[in-house]
């Protein structure tokens, strides 16, 4: 009977595949050893939604056996089997990927530090083999969870500005300490973050990865006040995520104290970027005003000529 | 149509902070509110909303620059007013479409750049073929975009015009405004333009082609 049931939820979570977590074919496999455990640390979440943005509820590596109690998800209509307290797989998942962030510094983004925060949750070692052995997703969700934070901190600051308890910060200013504060997420794990770029760079993780800077990088245009319906749209999205990738990577290699250096970096970085953009829109205007000019000795030369008659 | 919406920021915000949400709306000089049963940014199905507006923002986009082409070169002759009020329409058009590409936060298509220049040199080409055939051209593409109205008007009301009846309403209106536009151009002489078939149906294959292009890309 439970091991019926285990199958379908292990089914299930074949079916539900995430954009960010991709389901290798052993998952189902490994899954169904995992149902049968203790179920008193069992708590309520939503359902994963196919949006990127299902972590916002769970900040880095803290409290990850603690859930808000949320109401019941569908999957639970499916069989009269499951419990009413059951967590489906992707929660799991994202349980013990977040209870691994904290070995991270120890055994870098590996399948190791997914074993130990497997153990730490009382799960069995085994759990890790629910992932790939590159540690790939779980960087992805590292990643995924700070752009959530992100996302969150500047609402928030969104919200006092229009309560007028904040002042409106000039475009630069909030680029500047958007970036800074998403990049700042990642002071703790700064040692073995090369590593992770890295694998972030692998051939299957780039869908992945491109998605969540993209993303990200969308948000913080969007908060900054970005309002462009035109190919400025794609161009400042890339110019910002040009200035927040070479910020990481100064990021890496700095040993000033609490990165001075990089921030330094990020501000003439930004400078730049709007700099050049002043000077796009004075080569547009120059540009114009030199075809009114053109147009201009047309018609003189055509009203010379007689040639400028309404037809 | 525009008194359909509140254009006040402190009850939008007053409104937004009542429960969770995952993004604010923008409240800068364009603050829209669709009232609280209808579209918000949580309950819409943003892959076909990202589409629809995609799309049709390319479409105003691609009609206004045709207009362009049109006026640059018929702006002076007897039809030049003619012409001139359907781009005002199309102008409306195209700010509508802006507002709502920043309301829903929806990338624009990246082939801008090139609808702005195919459509300014369809409009400057048929209408050096004279003013039937600027006629010509409008009568086409307006038919292809009132076609294509209808079907997203279709689409919204099969998932839930109760949801979607803003958007709904600004399409329906558009759409009517277009069928105005094809109206006016067979007034004036569409159908004389030279290889008037020809043109047209050539036209609508373009069109068609734009429209799935800027769904997708």
């Amino acid at each position: 009977m439970a091991a019926a049931g285990s199958l379908r939820r292990a089914g299930w979570g074949l079916l539900r595949c995430p954009p960010v977590l991709r389901c290798p074919a052993q998952r189902a496999f490994y899954a169904s050893a995992l149902m049968r455990r203790a179920s008193d640390e069992q708590k309520q979440e939503l359902p994963p939604s196919s949006s990127q943005q299902r972590y916002e509820s769970h900040p880095p590596g803290d409290r990850p056996d603690q859930e808000p109690q949320r109401s019941h998800h569908s999957y639970t209509d499916q069989g009269g089997e499951e419990s009413e307290d059951y967590e489906s797989e992707e929660q799991l998942q994202q349980r013990i990927l977040t209870a691994a962030l904290k070995f991270v510094p120890a055994h870098g983004w590996t399948a190791d530090a997914i074993a130990e925060g497997a153990k730490s949750l009382g799960l069995s070692v085994a759990a890790a083999g629910m992932f790939h052995t590159d540690g790939s997703e779980l960087i992805l969700h590292f990643v995924s969870q700070c752009n959530s934070e992100l996302s969150n901190l500047l609402e928030q600051q969104q919200k006092l500005v229009q309560l007028g308890q904040a002042e409106k910060k000039k475009t630069d200013q909030f680029l500047r300490d958007a970036v800074e504060a998403r990049l700042r997420m990642l002071i703790p794990y700064i040692e073995k973050w090369p590593q992770a770029v890295s694998i972030l760079l692998l051939p299957h993780n780039i869908p992945a990865s491109l998605n969540l800077l993209t993303s990200m990088v969308d948000d913080m245009w969007h908060y900054a006040g970005d309002q462009s319906t035109d190919i400025n749209w794609y161009t400042r999205r890339a110019v910002l995520a040009g200035i927040y990738n070479t910020t990481e990577l100064v990021m890496m290699q700095d040993s000033s104290s609490d990165f001075e250096e990089t921030w330094h970096f990020l501000e003439n970085r930004i400078a730049d970027a709007m700099t050049m953009g002043h000077t796009a829109k004075q080569v547009q205007s120059t540009g114009e005003a030199l075809v009114q000019g053109l147009m201009g000795a047309a018609v003189t030369v055509k009203n010379l000529a007689g040639l400028n008659q309404r037809r | 149509m525009v008194c359909a919406f509140l254009v006040n920021s402190q009850q939008l915000f007053l409104c937004l902070t009542g429960y969770e949400r995952k993004w604010n709306l923008q409240t800068e000089q364009t603050s829209l509110r669709f009232y609280s049963t209808g579209m918000t940014l949580d309950n819409i199905n943003k892959p076909d909303i990202d589409r629809i507006i995609r799309v049709d923002h390319a479409g105003e986009y691609g009609a206004n620059r045709i207009y362009a082409g049109q006026m640059a070169v018929l702006g002076r002759t007897t039809v030049g007013p003619v012409i001139q009020q359907m781009w005002n329409q199309e102008k409306d058009h195209l700010k509508k479409f802006n507002e709502l590409m920043v309301t829903f936060r929806v990338r624009p298509t990246i082939l801008l750049p090139f609808w702005n220049v195919a459509g300014f040199a369809l409009g400057a080409g048929t209408a050096l073929l004279g003013k039937e055939g600027a006629m010509a051209c409008t009568v086409a593409v307006e038919e292809s975009i009132s076609a294509h109205y209808n079907n997203q008007m279709r689409t919204l009301m099969e998932e839930d015009p109760e949801k979607y009846k803003e958007l709904l309403q600004i399409i329906k209106k558009f759409r009517d405004d277009e069928l105005e536009h094809h109206d006016i151009g067979l007034d004036h002489d569409a159908e004389l333009a030279p290889a008037y078939s020809l043109l047209k149906t050539a036209i609508q294959i373009g069109c068609k082609a734009a429209i799935f292009l800027s769904e997708r890309i």
